[in-house]
C-alpha cells in the first residue's frame, strides 16, 4: 500500500513536470525558427533546432518595420501608465482609507461599480472623444484613460487601511498637512502595494492590443502589440522574421514576470478573490 | 486617529476627472448610441442624436442579421467548450502544485509563462505552432498515427481510416472550418491556465489545514477527502473562477483576430471581433450597431453574474 503511494506519487509528480515543460514548447519552436534559414521553414523533415544559427532574422525584423520605434512605444505606454495609475489610485485610495466626508460610501461604491463595466462598452464612445479631442494617434489617448481605475483605488485603500496610524499622528502632532502626511510618510510605507499594482499595470499596458488598435493609425505611432498583429500581412512569408519579432516582444513582460513574480502573484489573487 | 473631516479635494480629483470623462461620460453615450444610426465620421452632438435617432431599430436588426447569429453562436460554443477545459485542468494543476515537491515553484512558473505573454504573441505564434505540415502539433500528431499504423499492422489489421488520416496530414486548423474554432481554444487554453490554477492555489492556501487532519484522523481516503471537505470549502473559488472565466471569454477578440481573423467562413467571428469591425473595422461604420451589440453583450456578462451570486448563495459552503 504505501509502495503503490509512492509510486502513484512519482507518477502525479512526472505528469506536472511534463505538463509544465510541454507549456515551453511553443515558446522553444518561437525561438528555433527565428533562429532558421528564412526559405527552410517548410522543408521536411523539420528541423528542430537549426544546425546554423540565423541571426540575421533578428536584423531583419529591426530594419524592415519600424520595430524599435514601436519597441519604444510600447516601453513609453507602460511606463506612463504605470505612473499615472500608482499616482491616482494611490491618491485617492488614500483618500477614502483615512478622509470622513459626505457621500463617501456612495462614491467607493459608485467607482466598484465601474469594474462591472466591460471595456466594450466604454471604446466607441472612448474613441469618438479621443477623436473629439484631437488625440487620436498620440500617446494621450492611449495613456490617459488610464487615470482611473476602481482596481488600483481599491487596492491602495486596502494597503492604507491596514497601516498603523501612530506615525501619521505623530506628523499631524507636529504640524504636518494632509498632503504632507500623505506624501512624507503614508506613500512610503506604501511601498509593497505599489510594486504589487506597479508590476500589474505595467504588464497589462504593455500587453494591451484592443484599445492601441482603434486609437492609432500611422506606423510610427503603434505599440508593439499592435504593429506586430497588423503587419503580419507583411510577414506572413516571412514567418522566421515575425519570430524573430516576437522573441524580442515576448522578453519584457516575462523579464518582468520572473523578476516580480511575488508581486504579480498577489496583484492577481488580491484581484480575484477581492469578491 | 482622528480623521480628516472635509472633502479630499487634491486627493479625488485625477480619480474624478477621469471617472467623469473617461468612464460615467462614454457609459451614457455608449447607451444612446445604441439608439442612432451613426457612421462615426460626423460630428457627434446633441443634433445627431436628434436627427438620426432610431429607437430600437439597431436591436430589431441584430435579431435578423445571420452574421450576428453566427457570431454570437461561436462566442457561446467557445465559451461552453473552453472555461470547463480550463477549470478542470487549473484545477487538478493546482491541487498537484500544491503540495511540497520538490522545484514546486518552477513548476508553478513554467505554466504562468504563457499567462504573461501578450495575447497577440500568443496568437501570432500559435498560427505557426498549428501550421498543418510543418507545426510541432501536427508532427506530433502524425507520429501518433504513424505508430498507431504500425501497431495495426503488428496485428495484422488494417487500421481505420481515421489513423491513415492522422498519419498522413492530420487536422487542418486554421484554415478549416470545422477545426479553427478548435485550434483557438487550444491556444486560449495554452495561454489561460495558468492563471487560473494560480487563483485555485490561492484558494487551496486559504483552506483550514485542521479540517483535512481531522477527516484524515477520521480514516478519510484522499479521494473521499477532496469530494466531501476540499471542494465543498474550495466552492466559492470554483465559482468565482469560473465567473472570471466566462466573463474573460465572452470578451475574447485578440486571439481570433491574429489567428483567424474570424475566418474561415466566419467559423471563428466572435461577439467583440463583430462589434470591432461594424464600428472601427468595415467601412461605412456603423458605431450606432455596434454599440447595439456592445449592450446585448453587456446583459449577458451582467446576467451571468447575477445569476452565479444567486447561485452561490445555494451551492456554496462558506468557511465559518
Amino acid at each position: 500500500m504505501r509502495l503503490l503511494g509512492r509510486l502513484w506519487d512519482s507518477l502525479v509528480y512526472l505528469v506536472l513536470l511534463a505538463g509544465g515543460l510541454s507549456m515551453l514548447v511553443p515558446f522553444f519552436w518561437m525561438v528555433s525558427t527565428s533562429l532558421k534559414a528564412p526559405g527552410a521553414v517548410f522543408d521536411l523533415p523539420v528541423e528542430v533546432w537549426p544546425k546554423e544559427l540565423h541571426w540575421e532574422n533578428y536584423q531583419r525584423v529591426l530594419t524592415s518595420v519600424p520595430f524599435g520605434r514601436w519597441y519604444l512605444n510600447s516601453l513609453v505606454v507602460a511606463l506612463d501608465l504605470t505612473f499615472l495609475n500608482l499616482t491616482s489610485g494611490a491618491m485617492a485610495g488614500y483618500a477614502f482609507a483615512r478622509f470622513r466626508f459626505r457621500g463617501q460610501g456612495a462614491l467607493f461604491l459608485l467607482f466598484l461599480a465601474t469594474l462591472m463595466i466591460p471595456v466594450h462598452v466604454l471604446i466607441i464612445p472612448l474613441f469618438i472623444l479621443m477623436r473629439n479631442l484631437g488625440w487620436v494617434d498620440t500617446y494621450y489617448a492611449l495613456i490617459l484613460p488610464g487615470l482611473f481605475d476602481a482596481f488600483a483605488i481599491f487596492l491602495m485603500r486596502q494597503h492604507f487601511l491596514h497601516l498603523p496610524r501612530e506615525l501619521e499622528e505623530a506628523a499631524i502632532m507636529d504640524g504636518a498637512t494632509p498632503w504632507q502626511v500623505y506624501w512624507k510618510v503614508a506613500l512610503p510605507l506604501a511601498a509593497p502595494a505599489l510594486a504589487t499594482l506597479g508590476t500589474f499595470t505595467f504588464l497589462a499596458g504593455w500587453n494591451s492590443f484592443l484599445w492601441p488598435l482603434i486609437v492609432t493609425n500611422s506606423l510610427e505611432m503603434r505599440p508593439l502589440t499592435v504593429g506586430l498583429a497588423v503587419f503580419q500581412g507583411q510577414f506572413s512569408t516571412e514567418w522566421t522574421v515575425l519570430m524573430a519579432g516576437l522573441t524580442l516582444g515576448t522578453i519584457p513582460p516575462i523579464l518582468v514576470f520572473l523578476l516580480a513574480q511575488r508581486y504579480f502573484i498577489q496583484g492577481l489573487t488580491l484581484g480575484s478573490l477581492k469578491g | 486617529m482622528r480623521a480628516y473631516y472635509r472633502f479630499p479635494l487634491l486627493f479625488l480629483l485625477p480619480s474624478l476627472v477621469g471617472f467623469l470623462a473617461f468612464n460615467l461620460g462614454p457609459i451614457l453615450t455608449s447607451l444612446l448610441l445604441s439608439f442612432v444610426a451613426y457612421d462615426g465620421l460626423r460630428p457627434l452632438g446633441l443634433a445627431t442624436f436628434r436627427e438620426s435617432w432610431v429607437g430600437l431599430e439597431n436591436y430589431r436588426r441584430l435579431l435578423e442579421d445571420p452574421v450576428f447569429h453566427k457570431a454570437f453562436f461561436n462566442t457561446l460554443f467557445y465559451v461552453a467548450v473552453a472555461v470547463p477545459l480550463e477549470i478542470v485542468l487549473a484545477l487538478l494543476l493546482a491541487l498537484g502544485l500544491n503540495r511540497p515537491w520538490p522545484g514546486v515553484r518552477f513548476i508553478r512558473t513554467l505554466y504562468l509563462l504563457p499567462t504573461v505573454t501578450s495575447v497577440v504573441a500568443v496568437g501570432l505564434l500559435w498560427r505557426w505552432i498549428l501550421n498543418p505540415t510543418v507545426g510541432p502539433v501536427n508532427l506530433f500528431l502524425r507520429w501518433v498515427g504513424e505508430r498507431m499504423e504500425g501497431a495495426y499492422g503488428l496485428l495484422g489489421l488494417t487500421p481505420p481510416s481515421w489513423v491513415a488520416w492522422l498519419a498522413r496530414e492530420g487536422p487542418g486548423w486554421l484554415s478549416d472550418p470545422a477545426w479553427a474554432m478548435w485550434g483557438v481554444i487550444l491556444a486560449s487554453v495554452w495561454a489561460g491556465v495558468g492563471l487560473r490554477m494560480l487563483i485555485f492555489l490561492a484558494g487551496l492556501q486559504n483552506i483550514n489545514k485542521e479540517y483535512l487532519e481531522a477527516a484524515s484522523l477520521d480514516g478519510a481516503n484522499n479521494l473521499q477527502r477532496f469530494f466531501y471537505m476540499v471542494l465543498p470549502l474550495l466552492s466559492p473559488t470554483v465559482f468565482l473562477n469560473t465567473l472570471l472565466a466566462m466573463i474573460g471569454g465572452f470578451q475574447m477578440f485578440g486571439l481570433v483576430y491574429t489567428m483567424t481573423g474570424g475566418g474561415p467562413l466566419d467559423s471563428t467571428n466572435v461577439l467583440m471581433l463583430y462589434l470591432y469591425r461594424k464600428a472601427f473595422g468595415v467601412f461605412p461604420f456603423e458605431m450606432g450597431y455596434a454599440s447595439a451589440i456592445a449592450w446585448v453583450l453587456f446583459l449577458i456578462l451582467f446576467a451571468l453574474t447575477y445569476l452565479q451570486w444567486t447561485l452561490r448563495k445555494r451551492w456554496v459552503v462558506e468557511e465559518a
